[in-house]
């Protein structure tokens, strides 16, 4: 047998960060199914109820409207509830979307502790800090990544920003407000969950409807982060993607060597 | 910082601690590892086992846990809930009625408001409101009293021999709406005092017969109140709304008010009180919800 040489690999992600990256994928998909689910039976956005229908409730507006609109739902059975099907457990089971929501949170918070000491284990915290120039980069990254379909379909040369450290700016700013919005959606939930023994805490949210209104769109930046989270994971390759599975990476130098310099 | 020149021994002091404090937070270079390849070609194919291992146990335990309708939409037919998920959902929420009983505190008050803050309540007769023809009848019945008899009182009798307390208090519904509403009525406390319970009593079982479902049929309304909350400085037996006498409405001639719970425990048109040592049943808790309810 023939001698091998060794392999560099550098440690990418810690074990628990790791865990935690992945539960959270059924976590938040329990929690935005049930929250849902939750949010059927008492809207939070409402107008005043429809003469004709009855209704109030914007979300099954615009379960009608899709089914009104979209070719394959024209003949949709049920539109008012159209989005609760779809988008939810379903709508009337609140008592079982209360289970769940629960035992999704308390999960999610459980693995927020994961995340968070495997974060200091790791030091990996460090790479998710803000930094001074992280604007005006992310920005770049930003214009780089719209230019792109452009610059394939025009066959024409586009660089990436260089960058030398873990993570480029638009993910820094990504990876740190994750988990800040993790910690603002436990918040409001314990503020609409609790209102009365914590009314402090819904009150830093500007009081029980607020808080409720908080931590609707709150949900809304997971859903928001996740599209381009795939995408960009699944565009820069196996490698990325298999490092949050085995935790190694086989991208020993820093990304500017890498990138096609000029 | 770098390019600076140090004038000052203070200046060059502060320096250092700045530098410590940024490399606090610097980022660490990357470890690098030498691995022989068949090691690490071991190592990665473990982990990804696990790793998919992993994604298969995901995907059971959402299709156990999925409502049977949910499931239903997605194609999968499964006739049977199996009585574990029962059994693990339940426990769930136990649980987290345990945190809500932590939480609670005897002499934690809930917030008040002004009355510019009332804001509309809607009657939210679960069925059905009854008719107003049981108001002249009307009787609240106490069991389980120290003394050992049951006591019959009319709405003379407590507004007589009770003083009223007025608060505007929000009255949150399970289902996420609520609404801060001006109430009056004696303490639970005072009634507890005033008639007081078996010495080993902890839960009084609020009751209302008058209460109909849907299509106006009888269907008693039942809820389990642990004396704890029943104690609370603001848990009233309320007759009044708004500065009136209630109204069929809102549970006339007695309802409870119990802003430290959600709105499904604040039964109304109470006709019976039962206190016991053991929990009463309750009507939401034998449909899935929490038994305590606390907020």
């Amino acid at each position: 047998m023939p001698q091998q040489q060794p392999v560099l690999v550098v440690k990418r992600h810690h074990l628990m960060v790791r865990w935690s990256h992945w539960l959270n994928v059924p976590i938040l998909l329990g929690l935005v199914l049930s929250g849902i689910s939750i949010y059927w039976s008492s809207p939070v956005y409402q107008h005043k109820p429809d003469p004709i229908t009855g209704n109030f409730d914007v979300a099954a507006d615009l379960g009608v409207w899709l089914c009104a609109h979209v070719p394959g739902l024209l003949h949709y059975s049920d539109p008012p509830d159209w989005i609760y099907n779809h988008l939810s457990l379903g709508p009337g089971m609140l008592a079982l979307a209360l289970r769940l929501h629960w035992l999704c949170a308390y999960s999610f918070m459980l693995n927020g502790v994961v995340y968070v000491a495997g974060s200091i284990l790791s030091a990996s915290w460090r790479s998710l800090l803000p930094r001074r120039t992280d604007l005006l980069a992310a920005l770049k990254i930003f214009r780089y990544y719209l230019g792109l379909p452009f610059a394939k379909l025009l066959r024409k040369k586009w660089l990436h920003p260089r960058f030398n450290t873990k993570y480029n700016a638009l993910q820094r700013a990504a990876y740190f407000s994750i988990p800040v919005a993790g910690c603002l959606s436990v918040a409001t939930g314990w503020a609409i969950h609790k209102p009365m023994q914590l009314h402090w805490l819904a009150a830093i949210f500007g009081g029980y409807n607020a808080a409720r209104v908080w931590h609707f769109w709150l949900m809304w930046i997971y859903i928001l982060f996740l599209v381009p989270h795939l995408i960009l994971v699944l565009a820069d390759g196996w490698d990325t993607l298999r490092s949050m599975i085995v935790g190694w990476s086989r991208r020993v130098e820093p990304p500017q060597v890498i990138a096609h310099d000029h | 910082m770098t390019t600076e020149k140090i004038r000052h021994p203070s200046e060059a002091a502060k320096s250092v601690a700045l530098q410590k404090l940024g490399s606090f937070f610097a980022e660490q270079p990357p470890q690098k590892i030498q691995m022989p390849p068949a090691r690490l070609h071991h190592l990665t194919r473990r982990d990804v086992l696990l790793f998919g291992a992993g994604a298969l146990a995901a995907l059971a335990g959402g299709s156990f846990l999925l409502p049977q309708e949910t499931l239903t939409r997605l194609g999968v037919h499964r006739n049977l809930d199996p009585p574990a998920k029962e059994w693990f959902l339940s426990r769930g929420l136990r649980l987290d009625d345990d945190v809500a009983e932590a939480l609670y505190s005897a002499n934690r008050r809930v917030p008040t408001y002004t009355k510019s803050q009332i804001t509309p309540l809607k009657n939210n007769y679960n069925g059905a409101t009854p008719d107003p023809g049981y108001i002249s009848g009307w009787n609240l019945i106490l069991e389980g009293l120290a003394s050992g008899l049951s006591t019959s009182l009319d709405i003379h009798n407590l507004l007589t021999r009770f003083s009223l307390q007025e608060q505007i208090t929000r009255l949150v519904c399970v289902e996420g709406w609520s609404a801060v509403a001006c109430w009056a009525g004696l303490r639970f406390d005072d009634l507890i005092r005033g008639y007081p319970p078996v010495s080993q009593a902890k839960w009084a079982r609020v009751e209302s017969s008058v209460n109909l479902d849907a299509s106006g049929n009888p269907d008693p309304y039942f809820m389990s109140l642990d004396l704890a909350t029943a104690r609370h400085p603001q848990t009233l037996l309320a007759t009044h709304f708004d500065g009136h006498p209630l109204t069929v409405d809102h549970g006339a001639p007695l309802r409870l008010l119990v802003p430290v719970k959600l709105g499904l425990k604040n039964v109304k048109a109470i006709t019976r009180i039962t206190y016991s040592a053991d929990e009463p049943k309750d009507y939401w808790a034998e449909r899935g919800y929490s038994r305590y309810d606390g907020i």
